[in-house]
């Protein structure tokens, strides 16, 4: 089921109903039951193994905190993440990798043929097998204790805001949520609609509406001029921005009214003025799970210069393979690898005023964005010779009008996360609340809210369109 | 007072400003859109005084190219053609035009957009709430979001027009013309087979707006525009059906100049014609007596 459906419209009163009406273990049933019914309106089928997924998690944790032998526990460790990648590894790797041992077979002159399986990627598989490996590895190092209520777990796992496209919340964070009722708040519904419809405003109104722009200059990069494919890549920046962090809103926004708190997934992150400071903003959850649970286990910063740019190329080339089954992925995994890289050689040597900053790092993101985006490395050839060989003018773009909204409506993103960020940072100076001001007084609030809907209203596309992060 | 209590209260406020800013923004808004030149904020305007009107799909828009119009006759011309304007829509805007404007003399039609489903309808949406006709046909179309539209009024005005209206603010968009030529590999192409597929609701359009014409007396032109290049497989049998639905007389006629212009630097592809191709009929029409009223047009000349 999608954020954007009708059918979600109808799904989520019911679920508030109901929610509101119960309480104890009768509350998690009716969180379980309806979050299996949004997973199940996509492919039923699949909830087994999302069902099966948490129960073998749920019980190798306890395993893991009884058993005291080292070795035994490195085994059922190993036999969890060997299960969770193990079915990140078929359900999304296995074409990818037995096509690409084919291509490199025939390389070296072997006569070898790969008729791709047709392998259904259960929505959301990315996100809930690194929140379960999270949390045996948690269990194993016993920074978590092992939780003892099946039902319990098995709703940390399923619950329907994060379920598919994350943020990916940690038992670290979320079980401890569920071990109380939340009791209705009228602060944290205002706050919790807030981020709803600001998260409705980018999906619907910019990203859907950026989304078509950019599908044909993808799509056909050879008919578009220097000018128009410099701009859709531009506008991609924005797309993927808008389409995963309103998804991130929506899904923080629903858990908070309901009375949970997911942390934040996207602080501003286009205003970044290195790519160490883009990657504590861009999705946050993932960023930071990438860093606890693979770098710093490399050896993070600590094994000296070169142990240290090993560990980020290979982090950052991981984190690019874990977003899609193509070379495409590892390329825009690389080339942000390169840049962490060449950050922390240039260290502090290179001083710049702030915009340009801001400017050469966003520049770079959209090249990387490039590869992100393109099926295949023609495609990004393409798109890259095309910009670089200039030829035609702004002149020559079609869709002025469309472009324009989309613009426009960038244009309102930035002014409103730049003075937010301003507003912020005073804040912080004069010691008051950093959220962002004056969205924490209830005028400001109700017109804001009144603001997202009537921008909906007048900007809004309403085809359908799936999340991005859907196919992640 | 209770957290559910207040929480009630608030969405009872945010819905009452929500719907409070719907209305007062949808009626500002609307306000603008009619004050725009484009031109359909001009037909619901009202008070224009063109003596042709000049309806179609993109053929019609880049084969009548309206200020050579009024260079060549000296009479007022005013195009209401747009891409995927089907003679189902044409039919709603014309009437719409006939109450609202001074009676025009000569109407001219390009009917192959009876091929065209209408998909500009979509786009039309913010003059539905200044026209029943088009409201109507709208609501046939898409019933869920025209019932959406009359609970939130600003929803119809989500429309590329409207962002094109405020583009015309100032602006006449009368001079709209395609000036590119017919790509080299074009030219050189073997014909392309073309056959015309109608829509039957077009078809009775047709027939009404015939009708209509007859009953206001206003001429009416039915005109195929030139194609480049293209073997017609079924002409007679869609020529036929318009001929049945339109019964031509001495007021109303049709023209067919599908195959009237063979010069490639004339099109700007294989469907539209160019500014030079677009004068080069033009001027076709004035010798066939199209754009004489009357009674005094030439007869179908090539039909």
């Amino acid at each position: 089921m999608l954020f954007n459906s009708f059918a979600f419209l109808v799904f989520l009163p019911a679920f508030m109903l109901c929610y509101w009406a119960t309480s104890g273990r009768t509350r998690l049933w009716v969180m379980l039951v309806f979050s299996i019914g949004f997973y199940a309106w996509w492919d039923w089928r699949f909830v087994f193994l999302l069902l099966f997924s948490s129960v073998v998690d749920f019980s190798l944790g306890i395993l893991l905190e009884n058993e005291q032998g080292d070795a035994i526990r490195r085994r059922l460790i190993v036999l969890s993440v060997a299960v969770n990648l193990g079915f990140l590894g078929f359900f999304k790797y296995f074409n990818f990798f037995a096509d690409s041992a084919a291509r490199l077979s025939r390389s070296m002159g072997l006569h070898v043929t790969y008729d791709a399986l047709k392998i259904v990627l259960p929505v959301g598989i990315s996100f809930y097998v690194f929140k379960t490996m999270s949390y045996t590895i948690d269990v194993y190092r016993r920074t978590e204790k092992a939780e003892r209520d099946l039902l319990k777990f098995t709703t940390f796992v399923v619950f329907f805001p994060e379920l598919v496209a994350g943020p990916i919340v940690r038992a670290s964070r979320m079980l401890p949520q569920l071990q109380r009722d939340h009791a209705f708040d009228y602060e944290r519904m205002v706050s919790g609609l807030t981020l709803v419809l600001s998260g409705y405003v980018r999906k619907v109104a910019i990203a859907d509406s950026i989304a078509p722009l950019v599908d044909i200059r993808f799509a056909h990069p050879e008919a578009h001029s220097s000018v128009s494919l410099l701009l859709g890549v531009y506008l991609y920046a924005f797309q993927i921005y808008c389409d995963f962090s309103g998804y991130s809103n929506i899904a923080i926004g629903l858990a908070r009214i309901l009375g949970f708190d997911f942390g934040i997934n996207f602080d501003r992150p286009y205003f970044s003025r290195g790519f160490s400071e883009f990657w504590s903003r861009w999705h946050i959850s993932l960023s930071s799970w990438l860093r606890d649970y693979l770098y710093i286990p490399l050896g993070g910063s600590r094994g000296g210069a070169w142990l240290t740019y090993r560990n980020l190329m290979l982090t950052m080339l991981l984190g690019g393979l874990w977003h899609g089954a193509n070379w495409t992925f590892v390329a825009w995994g690389a080339l942000h690898g390169l840049y962490l890289v060449a950050q922390r050689m240039m260290g502090g040597r290179v001083r710049l005023p702030a915009v340009v900053q801001v400017f050469v790092v966003f520049n770079l993101t959209c090249f990387a964005w490039i590869f992100f985006r393109s099926p295949s490395f023609d495609v990004a050839w393409q798109v890259i010779s095309g910009i670089a060989h200039y030829h035609g003018s702004l002149l020559d773009i079609d869709n002025r009008w469309k472009i324009l909204k989309c613009v426009v409506l960038i244009g309102g993103l930035l002014a409103f996360e730049w003075s937010g960020g301003l507003l912020a940072r005073r804040n912080d100076r004069n010691g008051r609340r950093a959220e962002s001001p004056p969205l924490h007084r209830n005028g400001w609030r109700l017109a804001f809210c009144a603001a997202c809907v009537w921008v909906i209203l007048i900007f809004g596309t309403f085809s359908g369109l799936n999340f991005i992060y859907f196919q992640f | 007072m209770s957290d559910v209590r207040k929480g009630l209260i608030w969405i009872a406020a945010f819905v009452l400003v929500v719907l409070a800013g719907d209305r007062l923004f949808a009626w500002l808004a609307q306000r603008v859109l009619v004050r725009s030149q484009f031109r359909y904020s001009r037909l619901y305007r009202g008070g224009n005084d063109a003596e042709i009107v000049i309806l179609g799909d993109s053929r019609g828009v880049n084969s009548f190219y309206a200020p050579a119009i009024e260079k060549l006759t000296g009479r007022r011309a005013f195009n209401l053609s747009y891409n995927s304007l089907s003679p189902e829509i044409a039919e709603a805007l014309l009437l719409d035009h006939l109450d609202r404007n001074a009676k025009p003399k000569i109407v001219i039609l390009e009917f192959t957009s009876a091929i065209v489903s209408g998909e500009v309808l979509t786009e039309l949406r913010p003059y539905a709430g200044l026209s029943p006709r088009l409201m109507a046909l709208y609501t046939r179309k898409h019933p869920y979001a025209a019932r959406a539209g009359r609970v939130f009024h600003l929803l119809p005005l989500n429309s590329g027009f409207y962002i094109e209206a405020l583009h015309y603010m100032r602006r006449d968009d009368q001079d709209w013309i395609m000036r590119s030529a017919l790509p080299p590999e074009a030219r050189t192409a073997p014909a392309a087979i073309w056959r015309f597929k109608p829509f039957p609701q077009n078809i009775a359009a047709l027939g009404r707006i015939a009708d209509a014409l007859r009953r206001r007396g206003i001429e009416g032109r039915f005109v195929i525009a030139p194609y480049y290049q293209k073997h017609f497989m079924n002409m007679p049998q869609f020529l036929g059906l318009v001929e049945h639905a339109v019964d031509p007389d001495e007021h109303v006629r049709i023209y067919n100049y599908a195959d009237a212009i063979d010069d490639p630097g004339a099109f700007a592809d294989t469907v539209h014609l160019n500014e030079t191709g677009s004068l080069i009929l033009l001027k076709m029409l004035q010798r066939d007596g199209v754009f004489a009223a009357g009674g005094m047009a030439g007869p179908g000349a090539r039909f």
